[in-house]
């Protein structure tokens, strides 16, 4: 896991707001990061959905709620550390911004495909998480996982 | 926050609730940052929050405590204040983290903002004698009666503070909440000449527009201004330009024939509102991508336009709550507007329902039924381009007479 950790830091996929959620994570609240970040994964789908709807639209295009979107996503995704996520988003609103139709079609697409990777490589993140949990338990039945 | 204007919103919290307010948003802009503070944030965070930043939270709320206490000093018991005040704060404390953005919020208000809210406001009703003042509904009716009565020229803190008759209320208490209220109004003039732009009347249109509402009694405090207006009166079909200002307070039923700009207020989201039962006010509406009809019998519209065609509708209604029934008659090309109003209110059942938390209607502006509006259902409040005034300043009497309709409608977000 730390490994894929590393991994996913080094590609800046990640950055250390991300550490300092696990800081958050304690024995009052074991689950936290997994929690936090399925919330960001459902509000950030929600938002994703909504850019793609706005962008759908051929003829006019909402931009001020374009943005709106956009900066709620940007927003919990830099409070999750999703540093690349977050970059696009930055950039998808330079082409809001200048009303640049093409270009927002290109961020749109770019920022789906980060974000489906991010959620793939969270996912796997928390599955190791989860096993190394489980063999923790069987290998050592009293002994308490760090964290 | 979908559709609601995050500085609106500072600016009725920390009137309403006399509660800090810290922002948060991924948006660092400087101007940003400003707005942010001239409408009252106590701090604007940028988002990701970092740990280090928060540490220092704690530095607001000393230098409140402190200065309530030198408030307070006149009444009794200056350690039994600081004691419960101790307590509420710590209470009340998380729920000042209020996760408020600008014009696009990135954050979402913490539901646990209104609980904390309500213990804090238990404890300090539980001391009459309490340093804080609270102003509740009730009290700011009570005040913006004793204005009115007064007359907003002549109005000074000592007068108010006689008609008000409330014992326990200091003049100092009345005076900070005069300036609080004077500030305001202000602010909202200024908003309407800034939006007004194309409308026939720069400032605060007349009383007596022609095509406006009929409805022009004054409202007394907890008589419920009827609110059906039918369509024919509503001005929003004629696309007129006016703006009307309408309190919706909730035991404050307000003329609303006076053009002036409308003010929505509306909870974040459903579930916020529920906390806020009779006694709590300021509950915004959950509803905020809807829009209202002001279709006959509707009791608010609401109107949130992204772009800021320089038409206003006008304001019908009184709110006694959040739910806004949209009738979407008005406008064809509005969406349908989300389901997200709180079951529990429910305007047009309840006209006279008094207990419903109030509702501050924001300044809406939207285009009429002939304009091809983008409305959505957000509040573009950048987009206006308000100026606003850096220096906020101190002034005992105003003496723009336009204010005056301002007081009647009676709107204030206290």
């Amino acid at each position: 896991m730390n490994r894929l950790l590393s991994l996913l830091f080094h590609q800046g996929v990640l950055d250390e707001q991300f550490l300092q959620l696990q800081q958050l994570q304690d024995q009052t609240s074991p689950n936290f990061v997994s929690e936090v970040v399925t919330i960001y994964f459902h509000e950030s789908e929600k938002q994703l959905r909504n850019l793609r709807n706005i962008l759908l639209d051929r003829e006019m295009w909402d931009y001020v709620k374009l943005g709106i979107h956009l900066n709620q996503l940007m927003g919990s995704s830099s409070s999750i550390g999703a540093k690349r996520v977050r970059n696009i988003c930055a950039a998808f609103r330079t082409a809001v911004e200048q009303n640049n139709r093409s270009a927002c079609m290109r961020a749109l697409e770019v920022l789906e495909h980060e974000y489906c990777y991010l959620k793939n490589k969270l996912h796997e993140l928390f599955q190791i998480e989860q096993q190394r949990v489980l063999g923790d338990a069987v290998r050592y039945p009293g002994a308490v996982h760090h964290q | 926050m979908p559709d609601m204007d995050g500085f609106k919103l500072l600016e009725h919290v920390g009137l309403e609730m006399d509660l800090p307010v810290i922002m948060m948003s991924v948006d660092g802009e400087t101007r940003r940052v400003m707005r942010g503070v001239q409408h009252g944030a106590c701090d604007y965070l940028l988002k990701p929050i970092r740990m280090k930043e928060l540490r220092n939270i704690w530095q607001h709320v000393y230098r409140k405590k402190i200065h309530e206490v030198r408030d307070t000093e006149c009444h009794e018991g200056l350690e039994e204040i600081l004691m419960m005040r101790n307590v509420s704060e710590q209470q009340s404390y998380d729920g000042y983290l209020y996760c408020g953005g600008d014009m696009t919020p990135g954050s979402k208000k913490r539901k646990d903002f209104e609980h904390k809210y309500e213990e804090k406001d238990f404890a300090d009703h539980s001391s009459v004698k309490k340093a804080r003042v609270v102003w509740t509904v009730d009290l700011h009716q009570k005040f913006v009666k004793a204005v009115n009565l007064i007359g907003f020229e002549k109005v000074g803190p000592k007068k108010i503070l006689d008609l008000m008759n409330v014992p326990w209320l200091t003049r100092e208490n009345v005076a900070s909440h005069l300036q609080k209220y004077r500030l305001y109004l202000t602010r909202l003039q200024k908003d309407d000449l800034k939006t007004s732009s194309s409308g026939p009347k720069p400032d605060i249109p007349p009383r007596d527009a022609p095509d406006k509402c009929t409805e022009s009694t004054k409202v007394q405090q907890n008589e419920v201004v009827s609110s059906h207006r039918t369509p024919n009166n509503l001005i929003i079909q004629n696309s007129s330009p006016t703006i009307h200002e309408v309190d919706i307070k909730r035991n404050a039923s307000l003329q609303t024939t006076k053009p002036k700009k409308i003010l929505t207020g509306y909870a974040a989201k459903t579930g916020m509102s529920h906390p806020f039962a009779s006694t709590q006010y300021s509950s915004f509406n959950s509803v905020l991508p809807t829009q209202y009809c002001w279709g006959g019998g509707s009791k608010e519209i609401q109107f949130k336009q992204e772009n800021n065609p320089p038409q206003f509708q006008v304001q019908d209604g009184f709110f006694t709550g959040l739910g806004l029934p949209a009738q979407q008659n008005i406008m064809p090309s509005f969406q349908p507007p989300d389901p997200v109003i709180s079951p529990s209110w429910s305007l047009k059942d309840h006209p006279n329902n008094m207990e419903l938390s109030p509702f501050l209607l924001q300044g809406q502006h939207f285009s009429s039924t002939n304009v091809d509006h983008e409305y959505k259902g957000v509040v573009e409040y950048n987009d206006q381009e308000f100026l606003y005034d850096p220096l906020r300043y101190d002034y005992e009497y105003p003496t723009d007479p336009l204010e005056f309709s301002v007081i009647d409608q009676g709107l204030f977000i206290v």
